[in-house]
């Protein structure tokens, strides 16, 4: 255990707070550890009880409307209206006895049957979305973000040289597009013009999807054309944000003092400049991550990408209550966890959130 | 034996052709092994661009237009940037102004330390751990302070680190930029002391760049005095004290006095002697217009703040003071940083409300004051903030900024409005009034500006002000006249003036009593002129023995 006293004049130990006991390394990360799962926990119950109670605070409810839709044709019967209700699984109990049921189907992730793909049940539908969306959405945000952070700090370092000016103009005029434009003019010369890519699906229509080396091959071959759009489209903010970011860095004392201890200037850059850089970059990057599983829904709507995305495209068009109420928990649970993720990832990069 | 840096006719511009600027104007001088030498200058003498000129670190726009910088020989411009970077070793190290800022906030100290070794592989892998606790010791720090980060630290601990990091180098010449500028004053002695000694220990020639002519005279054997790029002396620091022969030298000199002193005089203060303490201070009716005045009563103020992180302890910033400042008196609050005077100021200006005990001004009681009541006291007690550079929105223009309070606080509108703000600027002395009435902050000097934050004070014709640390940041030439002001407006217009700081010789020549703070606790008061020439508690002493005199170094 350190604490630190001073000898020179006891002016500087009065002055230096930095004296106080401080926990031992390991304890002090697995508390803030603690402390972050703590609040994961809790962000997490509030997100799923508010996801339970918003629903309930709108007028009218998926039978009310089913009910309003048949009324046009005519009266409907007493045993017509609680088939509906019981088809679409109106609540039962009150409200305490509700939310109890619902928590329980949370847990066992028990969503109930879609209306849109019926007789399919909610949890099936997402778990094979999910996984296109992770792969594809997921693995380009992480390129992006280190694509373009290497080029950020490459921008950086060469200030006003060519290696700054090409990859600053190229990216902000690519990510001056809009999404979708980009996905039209790709979709139009690379996969119609070109034939180089197929122009919708996530695979052949031979193939099956299982986990053989074919099939991988296939879904790349079938991702390129999306992956491509949301790179292209994303990688610009990364350069620009990370090279101003460390255009700050490199004008800081400790960069300065650095190069006047004689560093490496590669130390200097990675290890001084963009080391600290990256700090506030990490920050859109939970977001940028947290927003994966929300997909991209023009991108994947564009190339009919069978992605979270176009499932939530499809359950909004249809009013498909139940899918909808899914899929917006799963957006802000992936949030939330991608923020946590983050946010230990600040612990580790950055002592001074570690207390 | 020839010397160990010889500058011949070195020229450093700011930017090309037409539009640059000389920084650094044609500079000669040469200095021996082994030298302590001061280079003092006041902001925009060009000390800090000729500094990153000598150790090679002049970034564009600044650019060496002429001349040489010859380290042993050597002309560090012919240099490449590789050659350069590895004579850092054993050539030229620096330490910068702000010391604070200037390690690495993600790295701890100890691979501060391997990053150098590294660098220029002079030490063997196996002795890293070793010299850097070596090291470390040498500026007086345990060497546990090679698993912490910078954060960690204090203001002075991360100055000595940055030391230690610079003689890790084992440097020939080092340049030290200004290396207790934003330290508190009793650390400021302490971290002084240990670069005194280091130099006579290890032999280094040193280089200290201050605007502090105190803190050069007490160190340096020989002192390089510049003044708008030029050097317009170069004397030992004996003669410098005792025979200057360049105007501008004797006017940084007139700005030193010892506080102790019977009788202190400051240029623009002559013949204002404060009274002695047994007479009569002069009654306010003497001195203003304004019926009534009120006094503010601090009576038993503490504040508690809540433990900065768990498991640390609360803290008392401000404990259990008394005081009343009577209208038109002047008294000044004492102490380091951290001593709580400025929450005090925070306490009386109801920005903090206090954890026990009350804030009075007249029947008004401060602590209980709520949201929108605020106007009532602001209109009687105004702020004057420590760094004029801060305190005012660089996007408005001086008259914009001097309107808002006269507009708020006094209902004028329009022409009386205008007539009412070129009359403030003219009581603070800036005129030709219209003009400075147009300009923007940055077109002005720094005393400017805080002549502008104090007409912007006086906008609701206050009873009190507070002044926090007002001068600190400018200066010495402009002090006096800063300083000036505030008395001439207690004398003519009956403001009465609480003025914080840490600078004990402007508290001498600007109030009538004083405070001396202490971890919150008041530990001395009484008249200025008595305190200061009789202090009889330790910390007082302390203070006093801190302040940097140019005649310590012939005592010692």
């Amino acid at each position: 255990m350190t604490s630190v006293t001073i000898a020179p004049g006891s002016a500087e130990s009065t002055a230096a707070p930095a004296g106080a006991p401080v926990a031992s390394g390991r304890g002090r990360a697995l508390g803030y550890i603690a402390r972050k799962a703590g609040l994961l926990l809790l962000t997490l119950w509030a997100a799923i009880t508010l996801n339970f109670i918003l629903p309930r605070l709108m007028p009218g409810s998926p039978a009310d409307a089913a009910l309003a839709k048949l009324a046009q044709n005519g009266p409907v019967s007493e045993a017509t209206k609680s088939a509906i209700e019981a088809q679409l699984g109106v609540p039962t109990g009150n409200i305490l006895e509700q939310y109890v049921a619902y928590l329980h189907q949370v847990v066992t992730l028990d969503f109930g049957v879609s209306y849109t793909f019926y007789p399919q049940s909610v949890s099936e539908l997402v778990s094979t979305a999910l996984p296109y969306t992770l792969v594809l959405v997921g693995v380009v945000t992480i390129i992006a973000f280190v694509l373009g952070t290497l080029l950020g700090v490459l921008a950086a370092w060469k200030r006003g040289t060519w290696l700054d000016t090409l990859p600053t103009l190229a990216g902000s005029f690519a990510s001056a597009f809009p999404y979708f434009w980009t996905a039209l003019l790709l979709l139009f010369f690379a996969g119609y013009v070109g034939r180089l890519f197929p122009t919708s699906g996530a695979y052949g229509p031979t193939a099956t999807p299982e986990f053989t080396i074919g099939f991988l091959g296939d879904a790349i071959y079938h991702a390129a054309l999306p992956a491509l759009t949301i790179l292209i489209t994303s990688l610009g903010g990364w350069i620009l944000g990370m090279r101003n970011t460390m255009i700050s860095t490199i004008g800081d004392d400790y960069v300065t003092f650095a190069e006047a201890n004689g560093l490496k200037p590669r130390t200097v850059a990675l290890r001084y400049a963009a080391r600290n850089a990256i700090l506030p970059n990490l920050t859109s990057f939970g977001l940028a991550l947290g927003g994966v599983v929300g997909g991209s829904i023009l991108v994947e709507r564009v190339f009919g990408y069978p992605g979270i995305g176009y499932l939530l495209f499809n359950a909004v068009t249809n009013q498909d209550y139940p899918l909808m109420q899914a899929l917006f928990l799963m957006i802000t649970v992936s949030v939330l966890i991608a923020n946590f993720l983050v946010d230990i990832l600040y612990g580790v990069l950055d002592p001074r959130t570690r207390r | 034996m020839t010397a160990l840096l010889e500058i011949t006719d070195l020229s450093v511009d700011y930017g090309e052709g037409t539009g640059s600027t000389h920084a650094v104007n044609h500079v000669s001088f040469t200095l021996e092994h082994g030298e302590f030498v001061g280079l003092v200058g006041e902001s925009g003498s060009g000390k800090s661009t000729f500094g990153f000129a000598v150790t090679g670190l002049s970034k564009p726009p600044a650019r060496i237009a002429g001349g040489s910088i010859l380290l042993d020989g050597v002309d560090i411009a012919s240099l490449s940037t590789g050659e350069l970077r590895e004579q850092r070793h054993g050539g030229v190290a620096m330490v910068l102004q702000s010391g604070m800022n200037a390690l690495n906030p993600v790295r701890s100290i100890r691979n501060h330390f391997v990053d150098i070794f590294r660098a220029h592989g002079h030490v063997e892998r196996g002795d890293w751990g070793s010299r850097a606790a070596e090291l470390v010791g040498k500026v007086e720090l345990p060497a546990s302070v090679l698993d912490r980060y910078p954060g960690e630290l204090s203001g002075g601990m991360r100055q000595r680190v940055s030391i230690a990091l610079a003689l890790s180098l084992e440097p020939k010449l080092m340049v030290f930029d200004e290396p207790t500028t934003a330290l508190d004053v009793l650390v400021q002695h302490a971290v002084m002391d240990t670069i005194i000694e280091l130099q006579k220990k290890e032999n280094f020639t040193a280089l200290l760049i201050s605007h502090d002519l105190g803190i050069v005279l007490e160190s340096a054997q020989r002192v390089l005095v510049m003044h708008e790029g030029e050097i317009v002396e170069d004397a030992p620091s004996r003669q410098i004290l005792e025979r200057p022969g360049d105007d501008y030298t004797k006017m940084l000199l007139s700005h030193y006095a010892d506080p102790r002193a019977e009788v202190v005089e400051l240029p623009g203060f002559e013949g204002r002697h404060r009274a002695p303490a047994d007479a009569h201070p002069p009654t306010v009716s003497s001195r203003t217009r304004r019926k009534d005045q009120k006094a503010i009563v601090v009576d038993h103020v503490s504040k508690v703040y809540p433990a900065p992180r768990r498991g640390e302890s609360q803290v008392t910033a401000v404990d259990d003071v008394s005081f009343t400042l009577e209208p038109g008196q002047s008294l000044a609050l004492v102490g380091a940083s951290g001593s709580g005077k400025s929450t005090l100021a925070k306490l009386i200006t109801a920005v903090e409300k206090p954890s026990s005990g009350s804030v009075r001004f007249g029947d008004l009681d401060v602590g209980s004051l709520r949201r929108g009541q605020f106007r009532r006291l602001h209109r009687d007690v105004q702020m004057v903030f420590q760094d004029p550079y801060a305190a005012l929105n660089p996007l408005h223009t001086v008259e914009y900024t001097l309107t808002r309070p006269v507009v708020n606080f006094t209902g004028l509108k329009g022409l009386d409005a205008r007539r009412r703000v070129l009359e403030l600027l003219d009581t603070v002395g800036l005129s030709p009034v219209e003009e400075f009435a147009a300009k923007l902050p940055h077109q002005l000097s720094g005393g400017q500006r805080q002549r502008v934050v104090i007409a912007r004070a006086l906008a609701s014709d206050p009873q009190v002000i507070i002044a926090d640390e007002p001068v600190s940041m400018l200066d010495v030439s402009l002090r006096a006249g800063v300083l000036a002001l505030l008395e001439d407006l207690r004398e003519q217009w009956g403001v009465s003036l609480l003025y914080i700081t840490h600078d004990l010789l402007s508290a001498r020549v600007v109030t009538d009593n004083i405070m001396v703070l202490n971890g919150g606790r008041v530990v001395e008061r009484g008249n200025t002129a008595e305190v200061l020439r009789n202090p009889t508690d330790e910390y007082t002493i302390r203070l006093l023995d801190a302040i940097p005199n140019p005649g310590r170094q012939d005592v010692a």
